[in-house]
């Protein structure tokens, strides 16, 4: 009877541990491909397996470098539209300035890092890429008095792709849909594979971040939201956070319309919310350091 | 001398198994490690780059692996337990130890041509060269070479540095 008792205490704790050796890694839910299994009753699990994978996928979002390409993506519409700076000094000092406030930001990395660029264009804007691409006009550069203004934009920008605001922009039932697509459903919906479906949902969901970006805006929220993190932003990286208010002032005082009042609505109570948030003081002997080296910069 | 009765006959041999399993199952998953192949990693403390870094990972270093999460792997390196992106372990980007044909199946086949495990990525690289494909007008070859540009970290302390900022 205990031989029984302990054979079969034996038999099950056997079985257990050789068919349980990966737990420590099973959170990894993500199959990469179904297996090939080539019986009635293997298209059977296969069938299952596709189910499964599309509820886990449809679960996890966007993904990081996800977020990337599309904003690579939305890079590259904008690289088409105005060239890109090929001044190194200057595409090294604003990618420096741009760093310091990144790392001070409440999202000090992304996937593939912060990248900044300078636009061959007069027209003042600048504009941030989903994952890390942030690109200002040299009209706006020039518009900065120091670089703590430079500094304000750049950090306003980073808060943008920091609390994803072009992602968001993403009509919600179109990654949905991206996220929930299967084979066949996607073949009978797009005429096509999955491949070109997805570039086609590919494409529509740039068309949502650049209409965002470039056409109709953030909203008001998410620029005030941008406004404050990049106070917060800039008072952690050493930069006076006052200079924000200075540089929309600026802009705000020269009116106009399109661009950068399109692309980030300008009014006069956003300008007056970022005034109380940091008020003017007296310039430290750093900040004279900053402007100097920015005043001696070429854009 | 007299064989104890419980370790003779079938008893015996299932105490062998059990004993085996014990040893074949806890050594391979529970010893997990991974190298760390890209300079410049950082933990992260939640599996996202919005937290603030624990510490870096020098590449070269052997991290224990814990559990995973999407991208994400969490990881115990000297004695610290956090988070780091599955881009830190190239070589080990498709998952961790497997052994595969044993009660779990035969080997999982990459097939880039299949279009529901593309479909089960999302937006890939081959879904941005489709794109590229049908957009040929696009600037992508700009967007490399923002992408290329890096700041040099010591030149970066020393901008810090000059220019009276928090490093």
């Amino acid at each position: 009877m205990r031989l029984k008792i302990w054979g079969i205490m034996g038999l099950i704790t056997g079985v257990f541990f050789l068919a349980g050796f990966q737990l420590p890694n099973l959170p990894v839910p993500v199959p990469s491909a179904p297996v090939p299994v080539p019986s009635e009753a293997g298209k059977a699990i296969s069938v299952g397996a596709k189910a499964a994978q599309k509820s886990m996928v449809a679960a996890k979002g966007i993904s990081d470098s996800e977020e990337y390409y599309i904003g690579r993506a939305v890079a590259a519409r904008l690289l088409s539209r105005n060239s890109l700076s090929q001044n190194q000094a200057a595409t090294t000092y604003i990618n420096e300035v741009g760093e310091a406030v990144a790392k001070k930001s409440t999202m000090p990395r992304t996937y593939r890092g912060y990248h900044f660029g300078i636009l061959e264009t007069s027209d003042p804007n600048a504009y941030a890429c989903p994952g890390g691409i942030i690109l200002i006009t040299r009209g706006l550069i020039k518009e900065c008095q120091n670089e703590d203004e430079l500094a304000a934009v750049l950090a306003h920008e980073v808060a943008h792709i920091a609390n994803k605001d072009g992602i968001k922009s993403i009509n919600k039932s179109r990654w949905t849909e991206v996220l929930t697509s299967t084979g066949a459903e996607a073949a009978r919906q797009y005429g096509g594979g999955v491949a070109g479906s997805l570039v086609s949902m590919f494409e529509s969901s740039i068309d949502d971040v650049f209409k965002t970006l470039v056409v109709n805006g953030y909203s008001r929220a998410a620029e005030e939201n941008a406004d404050r993190a990049a106070v917060t932003t800039l008072t952690r990286a050493g930069y006076n956070p006052a200079a924000l208010a200075a540089i929309l002032s600026r802009l705000s005082s020269k009116g106009g319309g399109g661009g950068i009042f399109t692309s980030h609505p300008l009014t006069s109570q956003r300008v007056e919310a970022v005034k109380m948030l940091a008020r003017e003081g007296t310039k430290s002997p750093q900040e004279q350091v900053r402007t100097k080296r920015f005043q001696q910069m070429r854009f | 001398m007299r064989r104890s009765r419980y370790l003779s006959g079938p008893g015996l041999w299932l105490m062998l198994f059990l004993l085996v399993g014990v040893l074949v199952g806890l050594s391979p998953g529970l010893a997990e490690t991974l190298k760390v192949e890209r300079a410049g990693t950082q933990m992260y403390p939640t599996p996202n780059f919005g937290s603030t870094p624990l510490g870096s990972v020098p590449a070269g270093a052997d991290v224990a692996v814990m559990s995973r999460s999407g991208d994400w792997v969490q990881v115990n390196y000297e004695g610290k337990t956090g988070w780091v992106h599955k881009t830190a372990f190239p070589q080990a980007a498709g998952g961790g130890v497997k052994m595969p044909g044993f009660l779990t199946g035969g080997p999982v086949r990459e097939t880039r041509s299949d279009e529901v495990a593309l479909a089960g990525k999302g937006f890939t690289p081959e879904v941005e060269a489709g794109y590229r494909q049908k957009n040929p007008g696009l600037n992508y070859a700009a967007v490399d070479q923002v992408e290329r540009f890096q700041v040099n970290p010591t030149q970066l302390a020393a901008f810090i540095r000059e220019g009276g900022l928090t490093p």
